[in-house]
């Protein structure tokens, strides 16, 4: 088992290499470099060569692209991710408070979502065919269907243009106090619950539904096993372990769903910050951003899968193959 | 499986016909709405802020006097465009080498599954956002985003159907009558994952309504002045106080467009005896 | 309520029946949500420690009726009509409460296939445990002696081990022990076995058929034996009921319907099955002609997989041990050679070889004097074409996405660049050499039965005219009465054309109609070779012994209790 581990930890270690990789490359060397990213024609026509030439060596960009990957990723492994062109503010400075607000909301999403979606899952499973089943089948495919913006948009409207009992803007500032910031998540997070419970429950469901499908549930049936403990005991495992990889994939794209929300509501968050960075073509900023949304991603990733790992048995005892 | 009529498909149930109606309306709308319109979708034919109804413009006008029937008219067959283009790439080429890794397998497929690790650990939107700080922000840069976002996961699917057939004794036998290998990858292998790709074309395409939409509302996927729903939101919130019209008609029309496309998938999926709600990746 | 169940010595002074079914009707939902009844109308009785078999082909409805006798039904079906009565109680008309007591308690079943039928996260001991929690209410501690006992009563050895196993960690047999000891748990009056042993080895199989009918004696339980296996049947059981197409055609003692056959249903049944006691052998296939060089020549073959490296491996090569040791054999032209053994023998490993799937990995293979120790790929089109196999899955060697038509040319296409008018004529042939007809050139594989697609496979083979045909277990997934009908056309045409063959199966009967000599292999290692008549009549080693002593059923068959099964690590 400890070896299952350790190579599944040193595959997303890898991967993290990799991507760091592309991140660079995609920003920084396919274009030419952070400087051609960041000056505007508008800038190129009217600053002069030397010029240029001057803010290229002042930010090591005259080096040759795999020194300056080298320079920037033994950074961004103590967490340095460089400055941001204009003011020169450390990246780092600028994208704490608002990660911390965006993780806020995506833990609270999540600690509501899950076990929701776990809930509608196994109960329309179970009563798969019926009326309330294809009921709800139905109403998950609109809810996922209907954009987070318009959601959000729509709640705007309503809960505070019509019956005005939420403020149509967030006016918080990103280091506002968690009690200040947990108020103002409520509208963001029934928003992304509202299209995304609907989508995670319809995978948990077809989890559910195979597992009652399974032979060992006729067995236990044939045995006279009450039903509840064949639900609980029998199948429910059975459906939640493989659906683990779901569930992460469902919070490790939490953060760049959050983007679309935070843009609606104006919560100060990691995906306003991107939104801004774009605008200001601020290369390291959204380096920073991307990478560590990719970083959550993968460990969510690992953590399910090492999850499996020690929660199925057969994935548990593959190493005496 | 394959001697089911295309009618019985579309009819699968009463949520796939609604599905089907729906985006039937919007393909034609999207390909000849633009046959009907009263104005440009450009052009400044009216005085700002119309209400719905004013002699002229039956959908008023917006903020700065352009008709608003004609842009909703005209507003979804960019992203409409983008997305099938973008996921048609993708699955297309994502379908050739994700059959080709699972028959080749060994270090060709090892390579590339880890290629498609580490495009799926990158959220969609943050590599979006990359692309557009990289390469500027325009259509075919857009669609091209579209086709490498989608690219992997169809991959990721179409193999592993393919993955399926590989060990049959029928890809043994053309193996064993010495075909080539391209020759047993498109003879015989693609016929067998024809289905996996329509359904991967119909879910991602959908998504990728979404994703378009919601990039132009973020203001990273279609630039105004261009007429699209996910914009027309974006600047409809500003004046959500005094013309609430601007944000719900392309709100409504955005949402069953992709509620169509949804059921119509769910059902085709249905038909084929796949399973169209599983996570997209 | 509680039920209020007779009293056990009770019942045998009453004349009420233990088990009696009248009029018994289920069907299940299409497509079109239409019933389509799958057990019609059947009508029978069981008495305490009576046996019966229920037999029949794959779809008969068999294992429904088996459910239905418990009072359960599969979503999408229903029990449409008749009663079931236990004691006189009728268990179709029981709410849900009376049916958890019921089962399990008064009448239990052990399922067809024991892996996927116990649940894989958690350990099996347990899983017995809470049957017996559930039924007779005990604490955790004497249901865990409980269970260690009945593990013991099953002949499982080191119940403590296997109590903390999880079901993979276990044989195949060691698990349907398990499923029988929890089937046992509450004593029942009736056990249901719906074809226990289909998923087991030839030795397995004999040994849990064994056990079940000692364990029957011991309780003095009532039981029905599921099977397609008629000849099983008559190894465990007094009474047969022979389905079709969800009716009884036959009911009756065992002995007497083996005797006397009365409908022609079961005079055919019987009559297909290959039987390794069977007075008339290979006769019909040609003798062995003497001839000056082997066609094949198979010397000191050995083989082991590789472990291909993936990119990120981090274990150390493992040497893998060797699934095909030593093995050398001639086959002459003209000549059929078999080759026995069961799963993991190698048998198939060899076949895969010879034909160019695989690479030797030491050894000498000659085919009419050139070597063909090279993989498929670098062999020439004509070696290609002269050496052919035939699989055991006949949907798995057609592509389902091409018409038979486009299946067939490909090999008249490759081989002999025949096209158009020419090829059709030839595919025409081909076809009707199997007793198809050219109307089945345009349909695709799934639209024909197993046993036509199969004799497609055979007609593919043949277009390519070889020398060599490996039948690779090519009737193992067809019922016994497709299974006569394809062997026999496999014999005519190969009589015809005179094609050497190596004929691989598990099914010692099925090789003894077809093969000149047989080969008997265990874990890759040749355990006897000879003349097929030879071998069957005088084994001389004591693993074939075993085969020969199972493949007939006899009762005093010397199955070792060691060769049980190991922990799987």
């Amino acid at each position: 088992m400890l070896i299952a581990i350790l190579r599944r930890v040193g595959l997303s270690l890898i991967i993290i290499c990799l991507v760091a990789v592309l991140v660079f490359l995609a920003t920084e060397v396919l274009p030419g470099d952070a400087l051609d990213v960041f000056l505007t024609s508008d800038d190129l026509m009217t600053m002069e060569a030397e010029d240029i030439e001057a803010l290229r060596h002042e930010y090591g960009l005259d080096k040759p692209a795999v020194e300056r990957f080298w320079q920037w990723f033994s950074g961004v492994v103590v967490g340095d991710f460089g400055v941001t062109f204009i003011d020169k503010t450390p990246v780092s400075d600028v994208i704490w408070d608002p990660l911390l607000n965006s993780l806020l909301l995506a833990t609270v999403i999540t600690l509501i979502a899950i076990p929701v979606a776990l809930a509608i899952g196994i109960l329309t499973g179970y009563y798969r065919g019926r009326k309330a089943d294809s009921m709800v089948s139905s109403l998950a495919i609109i809810g996922y269907s209907i954009p987070d913006f318009v959601i959000g948009t729509l709640l705007i409207m309503f809960f505070a243009v019509w019956i005005p009992i939420f403020p149509a803007l967030i006016l918080v500032f990103a280091d506002a106090s968690v009690l200040e910031l947990l108020k103002v998540s409520l509208m963001p997070a029934v928003t992304v619950i509202i299209g995304h419970v609907a989508h995670l429950s319809r995978l948990l469901r077809v989890g559910f539904i195979e597992a009652m499908n399974c032979e060992f549930v006729e067995r236990a049936r044939l045995s006279g096993i009450p039903e509840k403990r064949i639900v609980f005991r029998h199948a429910l495992p059975a459906s939640v372990i493989p659906s683990l990889n779901s569930m992460a994939l469902f919070i490790g794209n939490l953060l760049s769903g959050l983007i679309v929300i935070e843009k609606v509501f104006g919560y100060p968050g990691l995906g306003l910050q991107l939104l801004e960075a774009v605008d200001k073509r601020e290369v390291h900023v959204v380096q920073a951003v991307t990478f560590l949304g990719a970083v959550l991603v993968i460990g969510m990733n690992l953590l399910a899968d090492l999850a499996i790992i020690i929660l199925d048995p057969r994935v548990r005892s593959h190493k005496h193959e | 499986m394959s001697n089911k009529s295309v009618l019985d498909v579309l009819t699968h149930s009463p949520g796939t016909s609604i599905g089907v109606f729906l985006v039937a309306i919007h393909l034609l709308s999207a390909l000849f709405g633009f046959l009907f319109v009263p104005y440009g979708p450009t052009e400044l034919a009216g005085v700002s802020l119309l209400a719905p109804g004013s002699p002229g413009f039956s959908l008023g006008t917006d903020v700065i006097g352009r008709d608003y029937l004609t842009r909703l008219v005209l507003g979804g067959r960019t992203s409409i465009f983008v997305a099938m283009l973008g996921v048609m790439i993708a699955v297309v080429s994502g379908g050739l080498i994700g059959v080709s890794a699972a028959y080749i397998g060994g270090f060709y497929d090892d390579v590339i599954m880890r290629l498609v690790d580490i495009k799926l650990s990158i959220p969609g939107i943050l590599f979006v956002a990359l692309c557009v700080v990289g390469f500027g922000r325009s259509i075919p840069v857009l669609t091209i985003v579209i086709a490498i976002n989608y690219m992997p996961g169809a991959l990721r699917i179409i193999r592993s159907q393919a993955m399926t057939q590989v060990p049959l004794d029928y890809v043994k036998s053309a193996r064993l009558r010495g075909d080539s290998k391209l020759s047993v990858i498109v003879r015989e292998l693609c016929p067998n994952v024809l289905e996996v790709v329509v359904v991967e074309f119909a879910i991602r395409t959908s998504s990728a309504i979404l994703a378009v939409s919601a990039l132009s509302f973020l203001g990273l996927g279609i630039s105004p002045p261009t007429p699209d729903w996910g914009l027309m939101v974006y600047e409809g919130i500003q004046q959500i106080y005094f013309a609430p019209w601007l944000v719900l008609f392309p709100a409504f029309l955005i949402s069953t467009l992709v509620i169509g496309l949804n059921f119509a998938t769910d059902g085709l999926a249905n038909a084929l005896g796949l399973d169209a709600a599983r996570g997209l990746d | 309520m509680p039920l209020a169940w007779m009293p056990l010595e009770a019942l045998t002074e009453e004349i009420m029946d233990l088990l009696n079914v009248k009029n018994l009707s289920v069907g299940y939902y299409d497509r079109f949500k239409q019933i389509v009844p799958a057990v019609n109308d059947v009508s029978f009785q069981l008495q305490q420690g009576e046996t019966l078999g229920i037999v029949g082909e794959s779809g008969c409805g068999k294992s429904t009726l088996a459910r239905a006798l418990m009072g359960y039904c599969r979503p999408g079906s229903l029990i449409m009509d008749g009663e079931v009565r236990i004691n006189n109680l009728n268990i179709l008309q029981m709410n849900s409460l009376e049916l958890l007591k019921l089962r399990g308690e008064r009448i239990a079943m052990v399922p067809q296939n024991p892996l996927s039928s116990l649940t894989y996260h958690i350990k099996v001991g347990p899983q017995v445990d809470e049957i017996l929690r559930i039924h007779q209410g005990m604490d955790s501690r004497s249901a865990r002696n409980h269970t260690l006992e009945l593990f013991s009563g099953t002949n499982l050895t080191d119940p403590e081990l296997i109590y903390d196993r999880y079901p993979h960690e276990i044989s195949g047999g060691q698990r349907q022990r398990v499923v029988i000891a929890g089937a046992l748990a509450c004593q029942p009056a009736i056990m249901i076995l719906d074809e226990p042993t289909t998923a087991l080895d030839t030795t397995t199989e004999m040994q849990v058929l064994q056990l079940v009918k000692e364990l029957r004696k011991k309780r003095n339980m009532a039981l029905v034996y599921i099977t397609h296996d008629l000849t099983l049947t008559d190894y465990i059981c007094e009474d047969v009921l022979v389905m079709l197409n969800g009716s009884v055609v036959e009911k009756g003692s065992v002995k007497r319907i083996f005797k006397v056959p009365q409908t022609d249903y079961a005079k055919m049944l019987i009559s297909s099955i290959p039987r390794v006691d069977s007075e008339n052998g290979s006769s019909s296939f040609r003798l062995l002609v003497p001839d000056r060089e082997p066609l094949l020549s198979v010397k000191n073959l050995k083989f082991r997989y590789g472990r291909h490296g993936s990119l990120f491996a981090t274990f150390k090569p493992k040497k893998e041990p060797f699934v095909v040791n030593n093995v050398s054999f001639d086959l002459e032209r003209s000549e059929t050679v078999g080759l026995v053994g069961e799963s993991g023998s190698g048998k198939s490993t060899i076949a895969n070889i010879i034909c160019g799937l695989l690479s030797a990995t030491s050894g000498d293979i000659n085919f009419d004097r050139q070597s063909i120790n090279k993989a498929g790929e670098k062999r020439s089109l004509d070696l290609r074409r002269r050496i052919q196999i035939i699989f055991q899955d006949p949907l798995s060697s057609l592509n389902p996405r091409h018409r038979i038509e486009t299946i067939l040319s490909r090999p008249l296409k490759i081989f002999f660049g025949l096209k158009g008018r020419v090829a059709r004529d030839r595919m025409v042939e081909l076809l009707e050499s199997m007793e198809l007809v050219p109307d089945h050139l345009s349909r695709f594989p799934r639209q024909l039965s197993g046993g036509q697609q199969q004799r497609i496979a055979i007609a593919c083979a043949f277009a390519a005219k070889p020398d060599l045909i490996l039948c690779d277990e090519v009737t193992s997934a067809l019922d016994v009465s497709v299974q006569a009908k394809v062997l026999e056309l496999l014999k005519a045409i190969q009589t015809k054309t005179g094609v050497a063959c190596v004929f691989i199966s598990h099914d010692l009967g099925v090789v003894k109609q077809v093969a000149n000599r047989v080969i008997v292999l265990q874990k890759g290692v040749v355990a006897e070779a000879g003349f097929t008549k030879d071998v069957f009549a005088k084994p001389k080693d004591e693993y074939t012994q075993l085969l020969l002593a199972a493949a007939s059923r006899q009762n005093d068959a010397p199955i070792p209790i060691h060769n049980l099964g190991d922990i799987q690590i």
